[in-house]
């Protein structure tokens, strides 16, 4: 164990810290107050993943041996008692609980599951399956706004990002094979349809809670984007200055607002990009190994000093 | 003032900038950490991935092939990491820490093709035991918890796989050595831990071992069970029972100290422990995969749903509720995870239909599609 008592008693002492930082910061070293909301996050997404990949086996295995409408009625019974935390939460007019949220989640989850099976049993949505993503984003961003959950925003958006076409890893857009132009200019418009979401939804209410996520997603999707045109030709031409733009508008936004993501974001994604537009157009191993170090270790350089002055300018 | 790494003062002040963030001006607590330098969580993993990136490609440009060229790029990125530790007083900042780790590792690489026969990296050779005590030696050096962490675990993988241990997994069943040595060594950390340590980055690379080392050596014993062939006739009734005794002891240690302590290092360990039982017992048990799936799930929602309730209200200053409410990366993990359970969840488009865009998305996973 080690408690840091003198050092923050010494900082309350010559008036470096006011009374309150010093009484929190010293109940929060000494245990008199202590927080089991990360365990309980651990716990419960560990919860939600297990239900998730046992159903998944289930809608898989067993679709004789149950039958379909009885799977399917199952199914949206269990993500409806799943809603009953939060449904109960909002009807008292208290604040969704950590526990709460994950069963929300657990509950727009299900409901994804069975949506699917139903469509590939009964062919609910015909010809128009291929907006079933879009549907699905829109009934998860109505769930997010009527529990105020992020984490099912975060599923909404998700869904969103599968209906511009994006598969939702950096590993879908940097695979050869499957990254294209075509890939970026999607991850683009997906990020600009986020980036005009947040905007209403900041300029409709003040206060959400949704901010944070939002700018995550915009932020992932539209480097991806950049970075994907960033590795063919004519591409490069507009790739390049917009990686450029990307990572000088997400380190400012990191400064301005004191988040760090938005530094590492804006240096990381940079590097990537430069990298997978010069490397393919450079001869020899030695010199693209030697390219590729030059542009890590100034990658390193701009990072270190981009967090220096984070913390300088964070009041 | 040290010159070769933070005293335990100065790495006090660190922390406590760490802690109270921007609550304390900068210039408070710099003067008192004797111009060492550190840096935040993400950017940490990022500066730490950038440096091992650099240390591969110092030995990519010096042609990997000759023995003696793993040896200058070991000294280079060992040399350059010093540099930036010592000369520019950086302290987990990540970039030294990524260069050292790597430059640690080739230093030792280049040593074990000295050895007979040369380069024998593979389980329960010296060799890996060379590389293994490099790292070790690297994470001391930095103060690193996850350095120190990564050596502890691949030194207990090492110790299972020497023939001694073999012999005796071979009486009492696979994997068993592993498991004791693993909570043996959890153990003497969560005893250590009663201690109190001027060093804060001492405290964390014990709370570390606590945490991960329960799970780790579990995985040996499980590695063992699921291998048809490294199983043995006699033995998996002895090892299975001396798993399941080891590990509800080690738990319940765990759970006591973590609650008396308040700690989070027990209480992740504890958590680590249920679930090796939960797995244990699932393999003694007939239960089709997807039924202990979604059992075993809906156990942990209502457990946590439980205490969630049950600590709505502060007891004793326990609570349910987060004390911060800065940003952290386990915000970010958060938010990343429930997009990818989301992806994983999300119905695929059946293969027949034609390529819609937009709309034409590709997800894999669950659902409906039997593609899990």
């Amino acid at each position: 164990m080690h408690t840091l008592d003198p050092e923050i008693r010494t900082l309350h002492a010559e008036g470096t810290i006011d009374d309150a930082t010093a009484s929190r910061a010293l109940a929060l070293d000494r245990g008199e107050v202590f927080s089991l909301h990360q365990e309980l996050r651990a716990t419960m997404y560990a919860g939600v993943l297990l239900v998730m990949a046992g159903v998944g086996m289930i809608l898989a295995r067993n679709l004789d041996r149950l039958g379909p409408l009885a799977i399917v009625l199952v199914i949206a019974l269990a993500a409806a008692a799943c809603a009953v935390p939060a449904v109960r939460a909002k009807l008292a007019g208290r604040i969704l609980t950590v526990a709460g949220e994950y069963l929300l989640l657990l509950a727009a989850l299900l409901a994804s599951a069975d949506l699917a099976y139903a469509e590939r049993q009964f062919t609910l949505l015909g010809p128009l399956w291929p907006w079933h993503l879009l549907l699905l984003a829109v009934v998860h961003a109505a769930i997010a706004y009527a529990f105020a959950s992020p984490l099912v925003l975060a599923a909404s958006l998700t869904a969103l990002a599968g209906w511009f076409g994006v598969g939702g890893s950096l590993g879908d857009v940097l695979h050869f094979a499957h990254s294209t132009p075509e890939l970026g200019g999607r991850a683009l418009a997906c990020a600009a349809v986020i980036a005009a979401w947040r905007y209403a939804d900041r300029r409709a209410r003040p206060d959400t809670r949704f901010s944070d996520v939002f700018d995550h997603f915009a932020a992932n999707l539209a480097f991806w984007g950049s970075i994907a045109w960033c590795m063919e030709w004519p591409w490069l031409v507009a790739g390049l200055p917009l990686l450029a733009t990307l990572a000088w508008a997400s380190i400012r936004r990191g400064l301005a607002t004191g988040r760090e993501a938005f530094l590492v974001y804006g240096v990381v994604y940079a590097a990537i990009g430069t990298c997978a537009a010069v490397v393919p157009r450079i001869d020899g191993t030695t010199p693209t190994l030697g390219f590729v170090l030059l542009v890590v270790c100034a990658a390193a350089a701009a990072l270190w000093q981009l967090r220096r002055r984070l913390r300088e300018s964070v009041p | 003032m040290s010159h070769w790494r933070p005293s335990p003062d100065e790495e006090r002040w660190l922390e406590v900038a760490e802690q109270l963030g921007a609550a304390v001006p900068r210039d408070a607590v710099a003067k008192r950490a004797g111009g060492w330098r550190s840096t935040g969580p993400l950017a940490r993993i990022a500066l730490f991935v950038l440096g091992l990136v650099a240390a591969a490609l110092t030995l990519g440009i010096l042609r990997l092939g000759t023995e003696i060229t793993v040896l200058f790029a070991g000294l280079i990125t060992a040399g350059a990491a010093e540099w930036l530790k010592v000369g520019k007083r950086l302290h987990a900042s990540g970039i030294e820490e990524g260069l050292g780790v790597a430059g640690f590792l080739m230093v030792a690489a280049w040593f074990t093709t000295l050895m007979e026969p040369p380069m024998n990296v593979g389980p329960g050779t010296a060799a890996t035991l060379v590389l293994i005590a490099a790292a070790g030696a690297a994470g001391l050096r930095l103060l690193n918890p996850f350095v120190t962490t990564c050596a502890v675990v691949a030194f207990v993988s090492w110790v299972d796989s020497t023939a001694v241990a073999r012999s005796v997994d071979q009486t009492v069943g696979g994997g068993v050595t592993a498991v004791t040595f693993g909570c043996t060594l959890a153990a003497l950390a969560l005893a250590l831990g009663a201690r109190e340590y001027r060093r804060p980055s001492h405290d964390r690379m014990l709370d570390w071992l606590v945490a991960t080392l329960p799970v780790a050596a579990y995985v040996q014993h499980a590695t063992w069970e699921e291998n048809p062939v490294l199983s043995i006739p006699g033995g998996p009734g002895t090892g299975r029972l001396a798993t399941t005794v080891l590990m509800l002891a080690l738990g319940a240690a765990l759970l006591v100290t973590g609650v008396r302590r308040r700690r989070h290092a027990p209480l992740l360990g504890f958590m680590g422990c249920v679930t090796c039982l939960a797995v244990k017992l699932r393999l003694a048990t007939t239960l089709a995969t997807e039924t202990w799936l979604i059992l075993y799930g809906v156990i942990a929602l209502v457990a946590g749903f439980a205490l969630d309730r049950y600590l709505r209200q502060p007891r004793n200053g326990v609570t349910s509720q987060a004390l911060e409410d800065r940003e952290g990366p386990l915000d970010l993990l958060q938010t990343a995870g429930a997009a990818l359970l989301a992806q994983r969840t999300t119905p695929e488009i059946p293969p027949a239909e034609p390529a819609v865009t937009p709309g034409g998305g590709r997800f894999g996973g669950g659902g409906a599609s039997g593609g899990y």
